[in-house]
């Protein structure tokens, strides 16, 4: 499953995001609203766990182990004054409040017991005070005597619960944009994906970094870690140069003896980095004994050389690409404004979505091309998997996987070239061919990022034995764009419908969302599937123009 | 600040049946916020016959937070550290309610010395030879009993030169009357069976 819906929920739409898993809830289950979120907050906000746990187990599992309380029909007549087993002072019936869970105390202690269980962080799981009941306080008597002594403790907990909503919740992450855009994004079903916030961050919904694919977040992880390590300069800098004991410059060693001279004159030994005359052989230097020439640090260093060339290859073409990327973007301009001069001309050709189709294209395999040079470094190198494969295997996979990569290389810069061009200048006979050459050059680009994602995740991850790795799918689309949760007034209109009769819809609750459709995966209710397999396809076609893939386009 | 109305009603409440429970706390000085409690083992268990006093620390959310609770005489038991008398009791951590008091709270260290819980350690090694070699368990448990628990009976050391006298070596002595948990007529019986 791909996550197909995607979300943006900003502070404002928080509180109307969170109301709608509180309504579905409420509604199913006909509780209050505190009930619902105690419900939901146990359950990290999945409603569809809340349903399948109240089907599975029944209503009464349901909610003891959440510490829901259904309130007792009975009113207990207490007596006008009662002894608080807190403060253990006598107080007047009108100075205490009776839980839920039927268990009293004074309205002092029980504002104290909330202040510290806020300030401890606890907000979202306020038990009774009462030994051994696991009871959640009523989150409506918690504000109300706690903003009568500290009103803005009062606000904090409103916050920590509306923020519980984020936190707590395993399908919405915050946008790790610096500084914060104030977003945080919900996915449906689906939480390895990549997804970009309507601030333009592209993200790892799994791990919160740049979108990162084919590389695995661990890989990334690790990679990141690696290019800021300064320790690989520092390794660097030992196994390439040694300064002049006379002038101090660095002086790189060029040829295999251990005699290297400094462009002042100085000669100076590789292996102490002593002063010494001229006079060498291969081995020694003469009049200079400095006892360091020994075999394992040769082998040493010939190994730390090894890993840091090896290194070095991948990250300059990381790096190459990543530089690229940057300065395509640039690209972006020209072509639109190319648009603009097209558009104005007497010509045949009246679209010309090819162009940014094309330009896109371009951006999104750049990005593959990039991150698969990490991947690349990981998949065949020894940190992570030495133990998974024999040097034969790891050989021919690793040539099955260069033979891709050098394709889709070779194409990124025939695209990236045939992007440079000045359409605007071109006769239409011309054009027309250009388009073609462009159609064709995003076809097969297309093609090969999405084969070598294959070949990542069936021949390469795919047969791992001891360790697991998943990478997010490949989209031909680019990185899924979160839409705005969408508020109207309207009421019924959306899948949720299908879940209770029309009369039960609020009429303050009206939260609509597109293509919002999980609610109707409740296993016992019929007749949702097929609207939301139209509702789905209707959100789909939104974005027919803007980023299909080349083959779509090429069909049309 | 400390609810010090609380805790001197606490105080009365705990001191006026201490002859029944076993069980008594006393102000560390004039402050609220430092007490000794006192706890008598349980019959029938390794601990029986000791008297265990317990440093109590108050903070300042009392009662909304736990009192902080540690062993000042030595035990030798699976949830109390052998070391520091740090204890492992889960009322004194995540499942405190504001309702629960010292007493309460004594109470139950006195049925955790009547019910170790070795699946939840404090002391690791206890634990071990708790489920391993109960016996020697019981054995150690006993002598520590005997040795800082009881302050009127007769001091271990002259139980030793007692024994000592008798004509028995020194090391022998020490080790069977660790054995035996202390008693010295059991270690005297030991000692001439060989
Ligand atoms: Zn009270
Ligand atoms: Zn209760
Ligand atoms: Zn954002
Ligand atoms: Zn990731
Ligand atoms: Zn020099
Ligand atoms: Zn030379
Ligand atoms: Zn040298």
């Amino acid at each position: 499953m791909l996550c197909e819906i995607l979300q943006v929920i900003t502070r404002e739409s928080l509180l109307v995001a969170q109301r709608e898993d509180l309504r579905r809830v409420m509604e199913m289950l006909n509780l209050s609203e505190q009930h619902a979120r105690t419900l939901l907050i146990y359950h990290r906000w999945d409603v569809e766990k809340v349903f399948a746990v109240f089907v599975e187990k029944g209503k009464d599992k349901l909610f003891g182990e959440a510490g829901v309380t259904a309130k007792s029909c009975k009113i207990k007549h207490a007596p006008a004054a009662m002894t608080c087993e807190v403060c253990m002072e006598d107080i007047p019936k009108h100075k205490a409040t009776t839980m839920d869970c039927g268990h009293c105390f004074c309205n002092n202690c029980w504002t104290e017991h909330f202040v510290v269980k806020i300030n401890e962080g606890k907000s979202r799981r306020i038990t009774c005070m009462a030994y051994k009941c696991t009871a959640i306080c009523d989150e409506a008597i918690v504000r109300n005597l706690v903003s009568a002594r500290d009103p803005d403790l009062a606000e904090r907990f409103e916050r920590f619960l509306l923020e519980s909503y984020i936190e707590d919740n395993q399908r919405v992450k915050w946008c790790p944009s610096v500084p914060h855009c104030g977003n945080a994004i919900r996915v449906e079903d689906e939480k390895l994906c990549e997804v970009e916030c309507t601030c333009g961050v592209q993200f790892c919904f799994s791990c919160s970094s740049e979108a990162h694919s084919p590389c695995s977040c661990l890989m990334w992880e690790l990679w990141v870690k690696k290019c800021r390590d300064e320790s690989e300069t520092v390794n660097w800098i030992t196994v390439n140069t040694k300064s002049c004991p006379k002038c101090y410059k660095s002086v790189e060693k060029n040829g295999g003896c251990n005699l290297v001279s400094c462009i002042c004159g100085q000669s100076f030994c590789w292996l102490c980095g002593g002063a010494t005359g001229r006079e060498h052989t291969w081995t020694s230097i003469a009049g200079h004994s400095c006892g360091r020439f020994k075999e394992d640090q040769e082998k040493q260093a010939e190994r730390a050389k090894r890993d840091l060339n090896r290194y070095m290859h991948y990250h300059n073409r990381y790096k190459a690409h990543t530089d690229s990327f940057k300065l395509e973007s640039k690209l972006k301009e020209t072509i639109e404004s190319q648009i603009l001069m097209l558009e104005g001309k007497e010509s045949e050709l009246k679209d010309f979505s090819w162009l940014t189709n094309g330009l896109n294209r371009l951006f999104r395999s750049r990005r593959v091309l990039s991150y698969s040079y990490p991947f690349a470094f990981y998949m065949f190198g020894e940190d992570l998997f030495g133990d998974e494969m024999t040097p034969v295997e790891r050989e021919m996979k690793q040539n099955l996987f260069e033979d891709q990569q050098q394709q889709l290389e070779e194409n990124v810069e025939k695209l990236s070239k045939a992007l440079e061009e000045k359409y605007d200048g071109l006769e239409d006979d011309n054009l027309k061919q250009s388009r073609m050459q462009l159609i064709n050059l995003s076809v097969i680009t297309d093609r090969l990022c999405k084969s070598m994602y294959e070949c990542i995740e069936n021949d390469l991850l795919g047969s791992l034995k001891l360790a697991t790795h998943n990478i997010a799918a490949y989209k031909s689309k680019g990185v899924e764009r979160a839409s705005e949760l969408l508020v109207r007034a309207t009421k019924g209109n959306n899948s949720i419908s299908c879940l209770q009769t029309s009369s039960s819809i609020s009429a303050t609750g009206g939260t609509v969302e597109v293509g919002r459709s999980s609610s109707s995966s409740l296993n016992f209710e019929n007749g949702c599937p097929s609207r939301k397999r139209s509702k789905r396809e209707a959100f789909g076609n939104v974005l027919f123009d803007l980023n299909l893939p080349a083959e779509v386009i090429d069909k049309s | 600040m400390v609810d010090c109305a609380r805790i001197q009603k606490e105080l009365v409440d705990c001191n006026k049946d201490k002859g029944i429970s076993g069980i008594s706390v006393t102000l560390d000085g004039d402050e609220f916020t430092h007490l000794t409690g006192t706890i008598t083992g349980p019959v029938g268990t390794p601990y029986e016959g000791g008297i265990f006093q317990i440093d109590i620390q108050m903070p300042g959310e009392y009662p909304f937070e736990p009192p902080k609770m540690r062993f000042l005489t030595k035990v030798w038991h699976p949830n109390i550290s052998s070391q520091n008398g740090a204890i492992c009791l889960d009322i004194l951590k995540d499942q405190w309610s504001p309702a629960l008091t010292l007493k309460t709270a004594l109470l139950s260290l006195q049925a955790l010395l009547s019910a170790p819980e070795p699946g939840d350690p404090q002391d690791a090694v206890v634990a071990q030879q708790y489920l391993r070699d109960y016996p020697t368990f019981a054995g150690t448990a006993r002598y520590w009993t005997e040795t800082f628990a009881k302050r009127s009976s007769m001091g271990i050391e002259e139980k030793v030169q007692k024994l000592v006298e008798m004509g028995f070596p020194d090391v022998l002595v020490r080790k069977t009357l660790e054995i035996v948990g202390g008693d010295e007529n059991m270690a005297l019986e030991k000692l001439c069976t060989g």
